[in-house]
């Protein structure tokens, strides 16, 4: 039973990030109209800069945090153009060259990650930002400094972007390209302005996530963009791409799930079988268990 | 023949088969990188059989060649009309499987990997130049299939999925048999190559199927041009080759090099260098220097 607890508190805190990045990957699909695989890959580039900051400033926290934002936000921000320059050539939205513009980037960040930081090796976080020992222990289970974050944080974050979405003029700018781009236009919003907001909103995301990740894994490798890239377009297309409640369901599910086979199997065998569950849902249900929104 | 034109001329095979495995998926939008979880299975068990089981090495390339198929076949029935994304993310799905799966079965060497398969021939260079012989055999048989289905029936319809799915299904045109079509044969080849590559290096390890190769292939197939077959088999061996004439330093930055390149060809050049305009026009032009003759 012990196993089991502790197993469900590293779960929602794991499924808390996966929610926080399905939540801005869903956003750019929304309301910029681009699948960016690689989302994900840059929000491990933006960890790697908070490990640099911290090194460079002997830890200083506040610093390293600002950097993991705002990297997020300008790798976002200036990403923009290129995929709106991809769209233009098309004459209209095409998902497959977006996708394949994320992924040439994907492969640039990966590839410099794994050439200009720390030789390659993994890098590993300070105790000031990890929080060292956990806040208790009973038996089994223990409940890190990073766990309450990331809940707390995902929690305060995805409901902050619902309030956005739903209660302000921003919001509804958001919902209306999402739901119909010529007609947004065609009432005075300004498509290309609100476009660029959510590369920010995303980014801002991804900054948080960044931060949350390195809080909770401790560590970081060039290899860590991919594996969450694939995660992260494996919860949209379960739940159904562009599905934001669906996003937030399925996120917290698979890392439950993923945490609870990580307590009763194997390790290495671990995130085959996950990979394995999601794989049978994509398969049996390829337009989401919660529809497709785009 | 020196062992690096020998390792060039393989591997640009390999790459100019696997370009027309993701090639032929993609004429109906699919981006099929199950293709390459297929290389790794079919090699890993034709090694497995020849080392183990000391099946001759054509029974293991057919049998490599039957498993790619069967996996094709049966994954298509679930995503023939997938969309793009699905079929992406399962093709991702399936290459983390296929190495957990493998890093965990000692039969084929787990994570150290497979190592002293034997010659196809009786010498190493009788070896080498079988390879060479079967692989570029393999181009020109698969070159030809493509080339018949491009210009067939089934091709066309096959364009008419990627423009618009709803147009397609207007003209009566199957989408989820073609594309399993495409899925199957993509799949095949992908078996055959995957038990060649490892016969290439006498190996086969984890390394050789990671996601760098999604990262050439993708690269190879949208510089030369996703609309023919030509553009893969022009920019198979520049993109190969080139960077082999640099510093190691530079070659080492290869996969951002690719990732620069196709980003750049994407927005300036969005269809690739070859596209299907430009094969039509150089027919022309040859068409009309033969009526000269």
């Amino acid at each position: 039973m012990q196993v089991f607890i502790a197993q469900i508190i590293n779960g929602l805190s794991l499924g808390s990030i996966y929610v926080l990045l399905a939540t801005g990957f869903n956003l750019l699909l929304l309301v910029a109209l681009i699948i960016h695989f690689s989302y994900p890959v840059v929000v491990v580039f933006s960890m790697y800069i908070v490990w640099v900051v911290l090194n460079a400033t002997g830890n200083n926290l506040l610093l390293g945090i600002l950097a993991g934002v705002l990297s997020s936000i300008v790798l976002n921000v200036v990403s923009a153009p290129i995929f709106q320059k991809v769209m233009k050539k098309r004459g209209e939205v095409d998902v497959n060259s977006t996708m394949v513009v994320s992924m040439g980037m994907g492969f640039i960040i990966t590839d410099i990650l794994s050439h200009s930081f720390n030789h390659g090796f993994p890098i590993a976080y300070p105790e000031n930002l990890t929080g060292g020992a956990p806040l208790f222990r009973i038996g089994l289970i223990s409940v890190q400094v990073g766990q309450v974050w990331s809940l707390a944080i995902g929690a305060v974050a995805v409901s902050a972007f619902f309030v956005l979405l739903y209660k302000t003029r921003a919001g509804r700018a958001f919902r209306a390209i999402s739901e119909d781009p010529a007609g947004a236009k065609l009432v005075g919003i300004p498509i290309v302005r609100t476009g660029i907001q959510s590369y920010a909103l995303s980014g801002i995301m991804g900054g948080m996530s960044a931060i949350l990740i390195a809080m909770l894994l401790h560590s970081a490798s060039p290899g860590l963009g991919d594996m969450l890239a694939h995660k992260v377009l494996a919860v949209s297309i379960v739940a159904g791409l562009g599905n934001l409640v669906g996003g937030l369901v399925v996120g917290l599910a698979l890392g439950v799930i993923e945490a609870l086979i990580q307590g009763y199997a194997a390790g290495s065998w671990s995130n085959a079988i996950a990979f394995v569950v999601m794989l049978i849902v994509i398969l049996w249900k390829p337009k989401g268990l919660f529809g497709i929104k785009v | 023949m020196s062992l690096s034109m020998y390792y060039f001329l393989t591997i640009t095979a390999v790459n100019i088969l696997m370009t027309w495995a993701i090639y032929l998926p993609y004429r109906v939008a699919h981006l099929h990188f199950i293709t390459i979880a297929n290389m790794a299975i079919s090699g890993y068990l034709a090694g497995y059989l020849v080392m183990t089981l000391k099946f001759p090495f054509f029974w293991a390339l057919l049998i490599g060649f039957a498993v790619g198929g069967l996996i094709g076949y049966i994954v298509s029935l679930f995503i023939g009309d997938a969309p793009t994304f699905a079929v992406v993310i399962v093709g991702f799905t399936f290459i983390y499987i296929t190495r957990t799966v493998i890093e965990n079965l000692p039969a084929v060497g787990g994570t150290m990997g497979m190592f002293g398969l034997p010659n196809i021939a009786k010498t190493p260079a009788g070896h080498r130049n079988l390879i060479i012989l079967i692989l570029y055999g393999l181009v020109l048989l698969v070159g030809f299939l493509i080339h018949r289905f491009d210009n067939s029936r089934l091709g066309k319809a096959a364009s008419a999925i990627f423009v618009d799915k709803d147009l397609a299904t207007s003209l009566g045109v199957d989408i989820k048999k073609v594309g399993q079509l495409l899925q199957v044969f993509s799949c095949i080849v992908a078996g055959g190559t995957g038990v060649l590559y490892g016969f290439i290096y006498k190996s086969f390890h984890l390394d050789f199927f990671t996601f760098h190769l999604v990262g050439i292939f993708m690269t190879t197939i949208f510089v030369g041009g996703y609309s023919t077959l030509w553009g893969s088999l022009l920019m198979a061996p520049i993109l190969y080759g080139v960077p082999l004439m640099f510093p190691a330093e530079i070659q080492s930055w290869r996969m951002v090099i690719y990732g620069v390149i196709l980003i750049i060809i994407l927005v300036l050049k969005p269809e690739g260098f070859i596209t299907r305009k430009f094969v039509y026009n150089i027919g022309i032009r040859l068409s009309r220097k033969r009526e000269k003759i």
